[in-house]
């Protein structure tokens, strides 16, 4: 078959339909290594220190926290806003791409779906344990109840928060575990316990790999892909509301939507590099995830890196041309106030540090990228804290001024999604696929 | 013996094989156990039996294993008190228990409780306010350490009182036998009741010295006076009459003899009226709370006082014009100047102690002729005339052996007095009758435990002809004994109550017809009785002449230190009520601490910072304090506040443990007289010892040019009466209607900045009513108090010059500074002085600040911010334009507190009550007697704020409706207005056009804070006038 050689392979060593099965099947099969006990051990331990905090919160009040009379959110939704930034990347590879055709998302959309719901659980925990009666946390929903007139307020963004991101779980959820399907039922297939049948079976949901359930296969992640794709937009537009809707200068800029969507992708690829050039490194799967792969993700890193970096920019203008002496000061504050470590921290993260990415080598280079998805990590957690702490701890009356540093119990909980979420990943990475050969198989042959 | 024989059957008549076995069993018939036991079909059938049983087991475990219900008492009246109903207050006029000398108040009782003082409005002399310790005093009376009963030292448990007057009266007897004097301690209180039990005493015991001792002399006064004009006492000071007032160094506003009343007297001149207001000049070398709200306010050393009140008696022409007399720039000339223009309503007070300072105040008041109108020496104040000098003989005589017995009646100088503890010691019989265990009563002998004076009744006279009844509000919760009666049981007399009618009753009852007379119930009821006589001018012995060449020659000292009173604690006599210390400081706003106040230059000079513990040494003795730097300190003066360093009882929890350092060692005796400034300091760091964090409400001093608080001189004022509020603002257009509150009430606040001089009495007053709870220092470091209310502090620098402002990077000039240091203007001025070139002016900002007092209470929005963002719908708003907190609904988000742009919300990060950490008094059955049963006690996690003392509305409109009659709005207010000693604080009703609070919001002075948010404030500041030289004398447009 002809093919012109404009675009490099999707995936490289020559591969065959059986190699693609036992590749991404041996960690599945086999017994785990050593780095996956090493990994996975980390992960519980840090999961059981989440565990400790947040008893000791819920035990003793949210005064273990450094949150005071002025700076009332501080960690807990910084740390609720970038885990929801993470969770972008999944839905976007697996939705919007699909949509676009792009194929080479078929050997990472797998694991950045899997990554999106790992920290969606892990936001969620935030808006719950950051509640003073974490046990009323059902309140929020609108639940017809036995209190008398009592409802929610469908004004308020925390509210519009619980529907955006169920919504945008459960629909990430059900896409995920639809495309897990023809991949269970292979495993199913060549599982040679009665355990693993029994299980592998049960959630194949008796995939029979016909071309009748291949056709549906395929509509129903086309119908599920149209459904998620407003959701890239939404859920961080309705997160940056929490803020935007508010009256505190730094909060209420009508620039937040469009901001906080790219710096969710932003963040989002960021952290879908890391876990990938970790997965790549450790299960040998550099066929599979290639440098082409590496590069269309450190583009998008570059696209969204800028746009964030031009809302930044845009954000001290306009405060600058408003002329309202509030929004001058929380912007100035930002970056000349006790605080301007973490925003330069930010500017340099996020604005600077990606535009690397210019050059061929450093989007091809792995061990390069890797050290810039941290450095992405990091940027856009300080992202978060600039924005909600610096804006609250100097507001409008100078008197309620007040610094805000987290406890040890704030900085445990922060750890301890860490864990919940390699915990998350690393039983992903034991049991399930984490690359979709279903689809992959697709595309061997193809230079597409 | 019958020989008959009976028999059950022929069996036993027959004594058969059979019936002799089965005779031997105690059942004749064998028990069915192998039926039981078997694993036939009987058993199984059991399987719905098992089930029974389970089922009714899990259950029960189930039921065991739920939370017990919770226990409430509830108990009835048998027979009901007449005037008591259950959720109905009734108030008694009484007397404040934090001042010796008494001052009016009202008591709230709830259910035989007192749960709060409340000004009496009927005493209108005293001007109808109270203060923040006032307020906290009331929780002596709920305080865990109190005495239960007699105590003899050694031990643990009271003794019947039978027993103890026994043992005393033969112990006195014994000391006369000896040939001894007993001496009595008074703590300088006017009881009448004392006076006269001590007179009773005295009359028994003919070889008692009677001495007064209070931790605070003015004797400087009383014996200034004396020698002016033969009456050794502290006259009235009549403020409300003054149109020009000079103090040096008296803090009459915070601290000097009666501060409460002083208040409303001053704050009735100082809101402009026909254009005018009364002028306030400040000399001081501490930053005060009357310092802060005067108009011209001039640093000075305290040691220095004698040379500026000579230059200004010169001045004033007393005498020829001396050359060397140049103090203070003009502002000697120019309060000379207005004095002389003011004539007999000039008034000029000094905090100074020494007799020589107020011998020439007293030859300048003659001079201006204020005797009789702005002094009056005729109705002259009775209390706080303890003579040290009288204490200090007392205490040689002691030494040298002569008393056999002391009895200290509610004074403890022990703590506050130096060397008293070990003098005291040599007195075999030491008598005390405080109510707790406190530095004296613990190196007593006896204990003859006082009823506190909720519990006692009384009568006072702080000014002469002008009488406070005291009445008790709640049965004895101890065994004590109110102290005139114990003098007048070792007097012989019979103590015991008769008919239901206490001793202390009858004795009162007696005192008042001999030493007041008229209606005693009457005068029970209103709570004061005035017997006055018009003022007279006294004649003068002296010539101010002679004062001032005496005082021309003392030079004031290179460096002093003052030792001062903060306004929570005052002289620390109630040093275990937790309200008063976390009341912050209303100049430092620091909360639980004394500290060593100090200047910008020194700290510069010594590179010293706050929070760095220091060694102060000075000639009579050292001590070791953190430091804070104190903007508007006199360079080369320091200060440290007295009443602090209490040793509590043992069992005191949490803060009051460690409350800071006690100064009263300090106080120099020399001269004969108690002398608070001290010259000749020593400032050393000590090495090694970690930065002291101070509990802070307040971190951030300026303003930052914020269009928060108003303010214009007073000509500008008088030109237009919108100056400073030409503030060009865009219109406001709203998209949404607004709310229509034509039906109904409309509920509103004003606070006139000019009035309002930060004392923060509202601050404990609000947090007595409410239910506020106290979280002690650590807490306040990491910024949560929870009070509803607070007063922002804001200095601001003398006209900072432009090259000041350059240095900011906000408005574009050099970066000479640090990044992340110049954000802030007070950074930009530190910087600005640091880069000068001249060190001996270069913080010279510091001294010369202006301050402004701004209480913030939740301004109840009608767009609120808060109420948009809940998403539980915990907070709403009212149809009368309150914001409301639904407690029970509130999950905890804080979203509410981060979207108030006033920042007023509190959120309860901890379960303050029932919890050892933050035992106060919210965690033992005593302390907790005085929640206000009407306001909800908040749980863990939830947000709370100011109401507006929505329970008081709703009583009011119940009561009203009950009478079925419209609420007049005046009917109530809220703790924090009723409590204001200067009116600043009016709430009420709009929709009542007649009302205060209407017409203040017609004022031309009246606008929002922050009205360009468009949230519709229903609390109106009023913009603060100064009485200073205008700026600018053009109209504004």
């Amino acid at each position: 078959m002809y093919s012109a050689d404009i675009r490099q392979p999707l995936v490289t060593g020559g591969k065959t339909y059986s190699d693609v099965t036992a590749d991404i099947c041996r960690p599945i099969e086999n017994k785990p290594t050593n780095s996956w006990w090493l990994g996975f051990s980390i992960g519980v331990v840090l999961l059981l220190v989440l565990a400790g905090t947040l008893a000791w919160t819920v035990w003793e009040g949210i005064g273990t926290w450094n949150t005071n009379k002025s700076v009332m959110w501080g960690w807990d939704i910084t740390n609720f806003v970038f885990w929801v930034g993470i969770g972008h990347a999944g839905t976007l590879i697996s939705a919007v791409l699909l949509l676009f055709r792009q194929k080479w998302r078929m050997s990472i959309n797998r694991s950045a779906e899997a990554m999106t719901i790992f920290a969606v659980f892990c936001a969620a925990i935030f808006p719950l344990f950051h509640m003073g009666r974490v046990w009323l946390g059902f309140w929020p929903l609108p639940l017809p109840n036995a209190f008398g007139s009592l409802w929610v307020n469908f004004n308020s963004p925390l509210l519009w928060d619980v529907f955006a991101i169920s919504t945008y779980l459960s629909v990430s959820l059900v896409f995920w575990y639809l495309g897990l399907i023809p991949d269970i039922a292979t495993v199913r297939d060549r599982a040679t316990s009665k355990a693993r049948k029994y299980w592998y079976g049960f959630f194949a949901m008796g995939w029979n790999g016909s071309a009748k359930s291949w056709g549906r296969y395929e509509v129903v992640a086309l119908i599920l892909a149209g459904i998620s794709t407003p959701l890239v937009l939404s859920v961080h537009t309705i997160v940056s509301m929490d803020f935007a809707t508010s009256v505190i200068p730094g909060w209420h800029t009508t620039i937040f939507p469009p901001y906080f969507v790219a710096g969710a992708i932003f963040s989002g690829f960021g952290m879908v590099l890391t876990l990938l050039l970790i997965a790549r490194h450790v299960m040998n799967y550099q066929d599979y995830i290639t440098k082409e792969h590496l590069e269309a993700m450190t583009k998008v890193i570059l696209l969204t890196g800028s746009v964030v970096g031009l809302a930044y920019i845009t954000e001290f203008v306009i405060a600058a041309y408003s002329g309202y002496e509030y929004e001058q000061y929380a912007f100035a504050n930002r970056m000349f106030g006790p605080y301007a470590w973490a925003y330069w921290t930010m500017m340099f993260c996020n604005l600077m540090a990606p535009q690397v990415f210019w050059s061929k080598w450093a989007r091809t280079t792995p061990w390069f990228i890797f050290v810039i998805s941290i450095v992405v990590n990091i940027g856009m957690w300080f992202e978060r804290f600039v924005i909600i702490v610096t804006s609250l701890h100097r507001d409008f009356l100078p008197s309620s001024w007040v610094m805000y540093h987290a406890t040890w119990v704030e900085v445990g909980i922060f750890l301890g999604t860490f864990g919940l979420f390699f915990t998350c990943f690393f039983l992903f990475a034991k049991f399930l696929p984490v690359i979709n050969m279903a689809e992959i198989k697709t595309i061997i042959k193809d230079k597409e | 013996m019958s020989s008959n024989k009976y028999w059950k059957g022929v069996e036993e008549l027959d004594q058969t094989q059979e019936f002799v076995s089965s005779n031997a069993n105690e059942f004749s018939e064998g028990l069915p156990l192998e039926q039981v036991f078997s694993n036939d079909d009987s058993t199984r059938a059991n399987r719905r039996d098992f089930l029974k049983y389970f089922g009714f087991g899990l259950g029960a475990v189930t039921l065991a294993a739920c939370n017990k219900a919770p226990i409430k008492k509830a108990i009835p009246y048998v027979e009901k008190p007449d005037n008591v109903t259950p959720g109905v207050p009734l108030y008694y006029a009484s007397s404040s228990v934090s001042n010796t000398e008494g001052f009016p108040v009202l008591v709230k009782v709830r259910e035989g409780r007192p749960i709060k003082f409340e000004p009496n409005k009927e005493a209108t002399y005293f001007g109808g306010g109270l203060d923040g310790l006032g307020h906290s005093a009331l929780l002596s009376l709920y305080d865990t350490n109190r005495l239960k009963g007699a105590m003899v030292a050694g031990k643990r448990k009271p003794i019947a009182w039978k027993d103890f007057d026994k043992e005393i009266v033969t112990a006195l007897n014994k000391v006369k036998a000896a040939g001894k004097s007993i001496a009595i301690v008074t703590d300088g209180s006017t009881s009448l009741l004392s006076q006269q039990a001590i007179a009773d005493f005295s009359a028994t015991y003919n070889n008692t010295d009677v001495v007064s001792y209070e931790p605070i002399s003015y004797s400087g006064i009383t014996r200034a006076n004396n020698a002016s004009f033969g009456k050794a006492i502290i006259p009235a000071y009549n403020f409300q009459n003054a149109d020009v007032i000079v103090s040096f160094g008296a803090d009459f506003l915070g601290t000097w003899i009666s501060p409460i009343k002083f208040h409303s007297d001053y704050s009735k001149n100082r809101v402009p009226k026909n254009g005018k207001m009364s002028k306030h000049y400040q000399f001081e070398s501490i930053m005060s709370l009357t310092g802060s709200n005067a108009d011209v306010r001039v640093p000075m050393k305290m040691s220095n006082v004698g040379q500026h009140l000579v230059a200004l008696y010169r001045e004033l022409g007393g005498a020829t014009p001396h050359k060397g007399m140049e103090v203070a720039g003009n502002n000697i000339k120019n309060a000379a100047e207005e004095l002389r223009a003011a004539g007999n309503k000039g008034l000029v007070v000094c905090g100074s102690n020494n007799e020589a300072d107020q011998l020439l105040v007293n030859a300048i008041n003659m001079m201006l002729g204020g005797y009789g109108t702005t002094i009056d020496t005729t109705n002259y104040y009775m209390g706080q005339n303890a003579d040290e000098a009288a204490f200090t003989s007392f205490l040689s005589k002691a030494k040298s052996g002569a008393y056999g017995a002391v009895i200290t009646l509610g004074s403890n100088p022990v703590y506050s007095y130096s060397g008293a503890e070990d003098i005291l010691a040599k007195i075999p019989l030491r008598i005390s009758t405080s109510i707790t265990m406190d530095e004296t009563s613990s190196n007593a002998t006896h204990v003859a435990t006082d009823l506190h004076p909720l519990e006692s009744w009384d009568i006072k006279q702080p000014y002469k002809g002008r009488f406070i009844l005291a009445q008790p509000t709640i049965s004895p919760v101890f065994e004590g004994r109110q102290a005139s009666s114990s003098l007048a049981a070792w007097a012989g007399a019979d103590v015991s109550e008769k008919n239901e009618l206490s001793h202390a009753y009858k004795y009162a009852k007696k005192v008042f017809s001999s030493a007041v007379g008229g209606d005693f119930n009457k005068a029970l009821e209103l709570g004061v009785v005035e017997n006055t006589s018009s003022p007279s001018v006294p004649s003068f012995n002296i010539t101010g002449g002679e004062a001032a060449d005496a005082l021309a020659t003392k030079k004031g000292s290179a460096t002093e230190l003052v030792l001062y009173q903060k306004v929570g604690v005052r002289d620390g006599a109630y040093g275990n009520t937790p309200w008063a210390h976390e009341m912050p400081d209303p100049v430092s706003k620091v909360t639980w601490d004394n500290y060593l106040t100090m200047s910008m230059p020194d700290a510069k000079a010594n590179d010293i910072s706050t929070g760095d513990v220091v060694k102060v040494t000075v000639p009579t003795g050292s001590i070791q304090i953190p430091v804070l730097i104190q903007p508007g300190q006199t360079k080369s003066t320091y200060g440290i506040a007295l009443g602090y360093g209490r040793v509590l009882p043992d069992d005191v929890k949490n803060d009051l443990k460690d409350l800071g350092q006690n100064a009263y060692p300090l106080v120099d005796m020399k001269g004969g007289f108690a002398d608070y400034t001290i010259g000749d300091v020593k400032i050393e760091r000590v090495t090694g010892a970690s930065t002291y964090e101070f509990g802070i409400t307040q971190t951030h001093y300026s303003i930052e040019g914020r269009d928060i608080i108003r303010e214009a001189t007073l000509d500008e004022y008088n030109i237009d009466p919108l100056a400073g509020s030409h503030v060009h603002k865009p219109k406001m257009i709203s998209l949404w209607d607004d709310y229509d509150y034509s039906k109904g009430h409309h509920w509103a606040m004003a606070i006139d900045l000019n009035s309002c001089t930060g004392c923060s009495a509202c601050i404990v007053s609000c947090s007595i009513e409410n239910n506020v709870p106290i979280v002690g220092r650590d807490e306040v470091r990491r910024r949560r108090e929870m009070h509803w209310l607070r007063i922002d502090r804001y200095y601001s620098f003398e006209a900072p010059t432009k090259k000041d402002l350059e240095l900011s990077i906000v408005h574009g000039g050099d970066q000479t500074v640090e990044a992340g240091e110049q954000m802030t203007k007070e950074k930009v001025m530190e910087a600005y002085s640091e880069a000068s070139e001249d060190k001996s002016t270069a913080y010279n900002y510091y001294e010369n600040v202006k301050v402004a007092h701004q209480p913030m209470m939740c301004q109840h929005c009608d767009n609120a911010p808060c109420e948009t963002v809940c998403p539980v719908l915990a907070t709403t708003h009212s149809s009368e334009g309150l914001n409301q907190m639904t407690y029970n609904r509130c999950i905890g988000t804080k979203y509410c507190g981060n979207n108030c742009p006033y920042k007023v919300r509190r959120f309860n990060w901890f379960r303050y009550n029932e919890n050892e950490k933050f035992d106060y008094h919210f965690s033992n059955d005593l302390g907790k007697m005085v929640i206000n049963p009407d306001v909800t006690v908040r749980s863990r996690g939830v947000m709370e704020k100011c109401s507006f003392c929505v329970q008081r509305i709703q009583s009011t409109k119940l009561t009203a409706k009950r009478e079925n009659r419209k609420m007049n709005t005046d009917e109530f207010t809220t703790a924090c207005a009723q409590t204001c000693p200067s009116n600043a604080i009016v709430f009420g009703d709009l929709n009542d056009k007649s009302s205060e609070i209407a017409q203040l919001y017609a004022n031309d002075r009246s606008y929002h804070v922050l009205e360009e948010l468009g949230v519709k404030p229903s609390v109106q500041y009023m913009t603060k006038i100064r009485n200073t030289k205008a700026t600018s004398t053009k109209k504004a447009h």
